[in-house]
């Protein structure tokens, strides 16, 4: 079964995600892939906190930044995969090396949908960011146009979509398993 | 008239097209440098024109509201703007707020209001 979650900031996606995770393994292997790369004292105090969120919960950790088809592991059949967070990873697939990389969403679509393909079980996780009052500049408008794209074809094919909105969970597909 | 909301990119339009069955050329989009045409069957961007009315000092709301006959079995689209974060300037302050004021207004008015989501709908009314 293949979950996608969707929602604003520290608005319970991570926590939902992980539950649903280690429900869907059954006892089965569960990763946790993580797709952040720390940057700043910030960024590693995040990813302290996701930590000690998952602590006793099975996951076995995977760090991946950028093609995140590498996730899948020898056993990838019969395993559930928690991919946080797609925001991540376009940002690191679009810009790197002082570059904005024109090939990062197809990589990205690419990437998702082979996970997709090849796990017993996968919930992704992504943020919501398409309600602003503000003018982007072209380059965050060109990164938001391509995650929305992302959103829409990961919405397509899961078998459930999950909006979260202050800790609440919207269902727009599917539902969520027992 | 029914009335499609939702963020930036949710697939509003297509869901519009495919709903009532328009070609490119039934829709219209809003700018902001002035008035849609009320007379097409879908008017899309309506947030683009309430930045027009922000920016030249007018009333978004009152301009819809004098066009009621024009509009009144038509589509209307418009991005959910005022969702978001509370604006640094001013002026994109007034945007977003007029923008859900306007959108008050039209689901009021409207038959049917529809969310878009991920590209996936979400009928609210």
């Amino acid at each position: 079964m293949n979950i996608f979650i969707c929602g604003g900031c520290k608005n319970g996606k991570s926590s939902l995600a992980q539950e649903l995770a280690v429900k869907l393994a059954q006892g089965e292997k569960h990763y946790y892939v993580a797709t952040m790369i720390a940057g700043d004292e910030e960024d590693h105090l995040r990813i302290k906190r996701h930590v000690k969120d998952r602590e006793g919960m099975g996951f076995e950790t995977l760090e991946i930044g950028r093609g995140i088809a590498a996730c899948l592991t020898e056993d990838a059949a019969e395993s559930t995969f928690l991919i946080d967070s797609v925001t991540a990873l376009l940002a690191n697939e679009m810009f790197h090396d002082n570059i904005t990389d024109a090939g990062a969403l197809e990589r990205c679509t690419k990437g998702l949908l082979q996970v997709l393909e090849h796990s017993e079980n996968c919930v992704i996780v992504s943020d919501y960011l398409f309600a602003d009052a503000v003018r982007f500049d072209a380059l965050t408008e060109q990164y938001r146009c391509a995650l929305a794209a992302l959103h829409r074809t990961l919405a397509n094919v899961c078998d459930t979509v999950a909006e979260l909105c202050a800790d609440t969970v919207v269902i727009h597909k599917g539902e969520l398993p027992q | 008239m029914d009335l499609i909301i939702g963020g930036a990119f949710q697939g509003k339009r297509d869901f519009a097209k495919r709903k009532y069955h328009l070609t490119n050329e039934q829709v219209f989009t809003c700018t902001a440098q002035g008035e849609p045409d009320f007379s097409v069957p879908c008017i899309a961007g309506l947030e683009e024109f309430v930045f027009y009315c922000v920016e030249s000092g007018k009333d978004a709301v009152a301009i819809i509201k004098a066009h009621h006959a024009a509009w009144e079995n038509s589509v209307l689209i418009c991005n959910d703007i005022f969702c978001g974060v509370v604006p640094m300037e001013a002026e994109n302050r007034a945007w977003r707020e007029e923008t859900g004021r306007l959108c008050a207004y039209l689901a009021g008015e409207a038959k049917e209001v529809y969310r878009l989501f991920c590209g996936l709908e979400q009928r609210l009314k």
